[in-house]
């Protein structure tokens, strides 16, 4: 208080003298504490901001590269290893029917009428070829696992992929020449462990992509196929009776037995490119 | 504490200094903040496809692809009940659980964009006579803008009473025969909208239509075969 006198006489005064006044004026605390709050405040939200946008967009940037879009139809192409057949939709064929796939497991061909139930179902048998094709169809995810090489907690994360999870579906495949097959319609990835990250990547970019399936809107609810009892998988290979991979439509045809039915088999085994 | 005596003392320099600091730290704060905010918000229209005008492809496609895909559920779902062919039951229940999904893609673009679920005038078909940029002068003929006019395939209100009166092989065969015949009117439709909408999941939903409906034709002729019949005339 008494400084006052002082200053007065600092101001006209030499720089030397000036600092020693400004060192002896009380600081404004309120203004300072004001202001660094203020700082602070404004600094830590566009701080978080900043880290929340930076993480959302590596995120999404992670995830575009598997989501579909006009430009990024198939992101498949961008995984190793899958192997991709062109298929001709709704072929039909009858229970009592086999078909002579030319991939195992199947992915895409002439199937059953009834499809194998696909509302994230786990089936713990395997189950019939024919059945489990047409859900591809409907935009489908199907995970096989080869029941000898798969079990504990390889399986738990497989069946964490399918249990519950709409348009996916899983089942042991005997004789599955690779432990984790995947498939969806047109697609295959045939996998060692499940800790790869490609099986979350074909999911994504797969499962309901409407570029890739062929009937888009399709239901996995299926009232005609028992979850509980599904037709059982067959080992043996198909007779020469069975429907080739270009018939399948003409079931109608093949029941009557026309010629088609009967040669088709042997010439047209070859698989599609 | 700050009395009279020390604001009358304080150098003005320190003044100056004192404001022009909490100037800068208020211009920064504002900038920091409205960084942020600009950060979290995102430009309105910047991640969605733009909405087609009332008169494009889009919105009449939508429209009409929506009511004719409801008789098509409604028949199927008439089927489910009525047969007592686990085929027909299971094309049937194919047929209505996909229309009605499919309803719900092209509801739910219209009601996006803001346009009714069907139109207000009762025409049909009208965005298949006018090309995609504005009006073409003779039209491709292809559709009807007449409102009393039904759209192609679709089944009288007669046949369908009809078809709810019958059983059987019978059921069945007048049911492959109407929900052919509704395909196949559905099929220029949706190759229209497949070339000339201009968003892209219409496009693409339009060519998945007409492949499917494409296969599931060549099904029911085939199971019209197998009962002895034929398709209706056209």
């Amino acid at each position: 208080m008494t400084s006052g006198k002082k200053t007065k006489a600092a101001r006209s005064s030499v720089a030397a003298a000036r600092s020693s006044v400004v060192a002896k004026k009380p600081k404004p605390w309120g203004t300072i504490i004001a202001v660094v709050a203020v700082l602070a405040l404004a600094g830590t939200v566009f701080g978080y901001a900043f880290s929340q946008i930076s993480e959302q967009n590596a995120k999404e940037e992670a995830l575009a590269q598997w989501t579909p879009s006009e430009e990024n139809k198939d992101p498949s192409d961008k995984i190793a290893g899958v192997v991709k057949v062109e298929y001709e939709a709704s072929k039909h064929v009858d229970a009592a029917q086999r078909v002579a796939y030319d991939q195992s497991p199947p992915f895409g061909g002439p199937h059953d009428n009834v499809w194998a139930d696909c509302t994230g179902t786990v089936y713990d048998k395997a189950v019939r070829n024919e059945n489990m094709v047409h859900p591809l169809e409907h935009g489908a995810v199907w995970i096989t696992y080869n029941p000898d090489q798969v079990s504990g907690e390889a399986l738990d994360k497989l069946k964490a992929r399918a249990d519950g999870q709409p348009f996916t579906m899983l089942s042991p495949y005997p004789g599955l020449d690779k432990p984790i097959s995947l498939q969806s319609w047109g697609h295959q990835l045939k996998l060692e462990s499940a800790d790869d990250e490609r099986i979350d990547q074909f999911i994504q970019s797969l499962r309901r992509n409407q570029y890739t399936y062929p009937e888009v809107g399709a239901s996995c609810e299926s009232p005609n196929f028992d979850v509980a009892n599904p037709p059982a998988f067959v080992a043996e290979a198909p007779g020469p009776d069975a429907v080739p991979m270009t018939g399948g439509s003409d079931a109608a045809t093949q029941e009557s037995g026309t010629p088609s039915a009967s040669d088709a088999p042997a010439a047209t085994s070859t698989p599609g490119s | 504490m700050v009395d009279a005596e020390q604001e009358e003392v304080t150098p003005t320099r320190g003044v100056t200094a004192t404001r022009a600091a909490v100037a800068t730290v208020a211009v920064l704060a504002v900038l920091l903040l409205g960084a942020a905010i600009g950060l979290l918000i995102k430009v309105p229209g910047s991640d969605t496809g733009s909405t087609p005008p009332r008169d494009s492809v889009d919105v009449g496609f939508s429209q009409d692809m929506s009511a004719h895909h409801l008789q098509g559920v409604q028949m199927a779902n008439i089927a489910r009940e009525r047969t007592a062919d686990p085929a027909i039951e299971q094309l049937a229940f194919d047929i209505s659980s996909t229309q009605l999904e499919q309803v719900g893609r092209m509801k739910g673009w219209l009601f996006l964009w803001g346009f009714p679920e069907q139109s207000s005038d009762g025409r049909h078909m009208w965005w298949m006579t006018s090309s995609t940029h504005g009006h073409s002068a003779g039209g491709s003929g292809a559709g009807s803008a007449d409102p009393e006019q039904a759209m192609p395939g679709m089944a009288s209100p007669q046949e369908i009473a009809k078809l709810r009166t019958l059983s059987g092989v019978e059921f069945d065969v007048y049911f492959l025969q109407l929900m052919l015949r509704h395909h196949q009117g559905g099929a220029p439709m949706a190759e229209y909208a497949a070339t000339h909408a201009g968003q892209n999941v219409v496009r693409t939903l339009a060519d998945n239509m007409l492949k499917s409906q494409t296969g599931e034709s060549t099904y029911m002729q085939q199971l019209l075969t197998e009962r002895g019949a034929a398709p209706l005339p056209s």
